[in-house]
């Protein structure tokens, strides 16, 4: 099973969807997505997490290697439509408490509009 | 004469016991039958010469009787018969012993010692035939008696020459032969021996009863002389040489079969051999077959060359295809192709462009000049060829070619390229037009593309060489790995624990470890690594590391964290971090004090309240944030145990662990195998978790490393 990630950009904010697992191979796309520096152009990246079954701990790097770059370039990083699975993952490590998890794309854009 | 047969008879009996033997030779009777050969041929040579004298001294009283009409007739025709019989078998089984086996191809001294042996007997006969011509002349008289000397002489002489050139030719004949071909020459050489009985019983051979059979048996021995096969490995050289030889073999043939013709008949002799027709066919078989072997030596020498080629061509592709197992290197299969094509195709220059990289570099020059493969590289370049297969076969034709005015009328340019690599290019050039037929062109493909193949697998090797030493490699660290994992754990009365891990590479990035703070304090640490294989070995041992140095000065649980965080901060690629949980247990105060850096809730079966739950902390896995910050994001908590209670310290590797619907292990199984089993021994809990696991999971291969740690803690107290 593979990953799919496609994009959506709205003004300045892009919409990453992320469809399947996010196993060892599937990050190293992620991250090249994730390196571009077209990225920094938007304050706002929300990634909905509606299809994503899985999570590894090579796939959490990658979002981890990216965090402090995208908060000193004030750019929100925002998840949501996370499966229980993938959020408890998330929370174990205690990234729940750094990265910004809400249920659902309407909340995602209350708080990435705030 | 009796004597003689008495000789004789036991030799026969005791050769075919030989041959019983044979078959079943180990090394005694091997050493007994070549003593009895030595002392089988210094008989036969006995036998020999006694029987040529007694004829010699018999033929000489008949001829004395035949002068002196009145005399009484002394000598019996068929005591000359039998020694003729004898000195003729002798002779033959003499030679039929010592002839040696063909030993590899040295045909040309197989020939040189035929013609030193036998057919300088021919050469004997003739000197003997003129000195007694001279004499006679000379002295000008008759002796009847001298020239039955010179005629039995003859005789002996012959019978050595037939004898000597009879198994040297079956040796040859018999060179590369089949069963049938065996069988054949066994018959043959039974069948000639047996005309021999004709002498021996005084038949005539000429008569109308024989005359047939005869034939029969020439038409037998001119179907044996069509086998030549040791003339085609003649070199031409070596053709031209044996050409001499035969030729001198097949004149001393032409001298006896003169000379006893000449004689046939005489009046003047009491025994005429040419009756004998045992000599008759001998002397048909090797005459046909020197006649047959001079023929097809010497219509076979135009070709020879063709042959030459094609034997060194195989003997190259050998070579090539024989480099890997020899240990060669690139260069010297490069050599050796250089070499082999310009001799396959016979040009008269060329150049080999080796790639390094991308840049071709000329590594083999024959003939020709760097400035003309400069030139002609560029019109290549121009006509964007320089690359790919290409024959010109008439370059004059070509103006490009024209202007260059090159001393060559011929090109091939041959690539030696597989689908992934370009190892170079092969230019071949000849002086004359349609230089590279299509023969040739063939030949030459093999040639490359053998030395791509070659090319190929010492590359393979090489590479495979190197595997197996990265293999070896991570064997080394996966035992070093296993060593750094504790075997045993301090055994105590007042807990009890039971681990298990397994890593799914060589090295995985799991790992547990305890340490000993004091009398009643034992500090245990589990952690996980982000990644597996060698990078997260690494770090697992840096973790390892940074858990014995800070420990040393006992500090709390979430004290360590902070530290670990900021001394892992400095040395963490940015992707990695490391999720860990350390717990400091004291049995004197019955309590443990624990913190969790974003390492898998810990499991506990509570015995006081019957309860099992997860302890839900905060804490945030080590080298995620790599500043002071990371010191709110981790909790210290504390905890009394009872007696009976468990605990299940594991890795994500158990809980994430998928079956074949991808369905997790989950923390909810976890749980409700640790509510069935809490009772038994820390041991059997374990042993139970991993049996579910393992039911659950199948026996796939392991995604992901597993650790589990059952700690039970016990009742009775140590020391109290």
């Amino acid at each position: 099973m593979s990953m799919k990630i496609t994009h959506e950009i709205k003004e300045s904010t892009i919409i990453i969807t992320l469809d399947g697992e996010l196993d060892a191979s599937s990050s190293v796309i992620l991250d090249e997505e994730l390196s571009d520096p077209e990225i920094m152009k938007y304050s706002k990246i929300l990634v909905d997490c509606k299809n994503l079954h899985y999570i590894s701990s090579a796939g959490l790097g990658v979002f981890i290697s990216h965090l402090q770059r995208f908060e000193d370039a004030q750019i929100k990083l925002i998840f949501f439509n996370m499966q229980d699975k993938v959020r408890n993952v998330f929370e174990i490590l205690g990234l729940d408490l750094l990265m910004t998890i809400v249920s659902n794309y309407e909340e995602a854009l209350t708080i990435a509009d705030e | 004469m009796a004597n003689e047969q008495k000789f004789f008879l036991p030799y026969i009996l005791l050769k075919l016991q030989a041959r019983h033997k044979l078959p079943q030779s180990n090394k005694s009777t091997g050493f007994r039958f070549m003593l009895y050969r030595t002392n089988a041929r210094s008989l036969l040579v006995t036998v020999a010469i006694i029987s040529w004298s007694l004829l010699l001294a018999n033929v000489l009283l008949s001829a004395e009787t035949m002068r002196q009409p009145g005399a009484v007739k002394l000598a019996l025709p068929y005591v000359d018969n039998i020694l003729t019989v004898i000195f003729i078998l002798s002779v033959f089984f003499y030679q039929r012993l010592s002839t040696e086996n063909l030993k590899g191809i040295d045909f040309i001294g197989y020939l040189w010692n035929l013609f030193s042996k036998a057919g300088i007997a021919a050469y004997l006969s003739i000197a003997l035939i003129l000195g007694y011509r001279m004499i006679t002349s000379y002295a000008n008289l008759q002796s009847p008696l001298l020239l039955h000397i010179v005629y039995q002489v003859n005789f002996g002489l012959l019978v050595l020459f037939l004898a000597k050139a009879f198994y040297i030719w079956q040796k040859l004949l018999l060179y590369h032969k089949n069963r049938f071909l065996q069988i054949a020459w066994d018959w043959y050489e039974l069948l000639l021996f047996s005309t021999l009985l004709l002498t021996l019983l005084n038949f005539n051979y000429t008569s109308y009863v024989f005359l047939p059979l005869l034939a029969l048996l020439g038409f037998y021995t001119l179907f044996l002389c069509t086998n030549l096969k040791w003339v085609a490995f003649l070199t031409f050289n070596k053709k031209s040489r044996s050409l001499v030889l035969i030729g001198a073999i097949l004149v001393s043939c032409y001298i006896f079969i003169r000379f006893f013709h000449q004689f046939a008949d005489s009046p003047d002799l009491v025994i005429d051999y040419s009756d004998v027709a045992f000599l008759l066919l001998a002397m048909l078989f090797v005459g046909l077959y020197t006649l047959a072997a001079f023929l097809v030596s010497l219509f076979s020498l135009p070709t020879s060359s063709v042959f030459e080629q094609k034997s060194e061509d195989l003997l190259n592709f050998q070579r090539l295809s024989q480099s890997i197992q020899q240990g060669q290197s690139e260069p010297q299969v490069y050599n050796m192709l250089f070499e082999s094509t310009i001799r396959a195709s016979d040009a008269s220059a060329a150049w080999f462009e080796l790639y390094k990289g991308t840049d071709p570099q000329v590594s083999h020059l024959l003939t020709i000049k760097n400035e003309q493969i400069e030139r002609i590289r560029h019109l290549l370049m121009a006509y964007n060829i320089q690359n790919i297969d290409y024959i010109n076969n008439n370059l004059d034709r070509n103006p490009g070619f024209r202007d260059l005015t090159l001393p060559w009328k011929s090109l091939i340019i041959l690539p030696i390229k597989s689908k992934q690599h370009q190892f170079g290019v092969l230019y071949l050039l000849k002086d004359i037009e349609q230089g590279f037929d299509r023969e040739t062109v063939n030949v030459l493909r093999t040639f490359t593309n053998q030395t791509i193949l070659t090319i190929e697998n010492l590359r393979l090797v090489a590479e495979s060489l190197q595997n197996e030493r990265y293999k070896e490699e991570l064997k080394i660290a996966s035992t070093v790995q296993e060593n750094l994992i504790p075997k045993t754990f301090p055994s105590d009365s007042w807990f009890e624990i039971s681990t298990h891990s397994k890593a799914a590479k060589e090295v995985g990035g799991d790992f547990y470890d305890f340490l000993q703070l004091s009398e009643s304090r034992i500090a245990i640490i589990i952690g996980d690594v982000s990644g597996k294989g060698i990078s997260a070995a690494f770090h697992m041992a840096q973790m390892k590391g940074i858990f014995h140095g800070l420990m040393q000065q006992d500090m709390a649980p979430s004290e360590f964290m902070k530290q670990a965080n900021s001394a892992l901060s400095r040395c963490l690629e940015k992707t990695s971090f490391i999720t860990s949980a350390l717990y400091i247990i004291d049995y004197r105060m019955k309590g443990f004090m624990f913190a969790r850096a974003g390492h898998c809730h810990t499991l506990y079966y509570n015995a006081m309240m019957e309860d099992t739950f997860y302890f839900q902390t905060e804490g945030l896995g080590l080298g995620i944030i790599r500043d002071k910050s990371y010191n709110n994001h981790v909790r210290e908590m504390y905890y009394d145990y009872n007696p009976g209670d468990v605990m299940v310290i594991y890795t994500d590797g158990i809980v994430e662990a998928r079956n074949d619907k991808s369905d997790e292990y989950g923390e909810d199984r976890l749980r409700y195998m640790l509510t069935q089993t809490y009772h038994l021994e820390a041991e059997d809990i374990k042993c139970a978790i991993i049996n579910d696991l393992e039911d659950f999971t199948g026996t796939g291969s392991l995604y992901d490393d597993q650790t589990l740690l059952v700690i039970k803690f016990k009742a009775t107290q140590p020391n109290e």
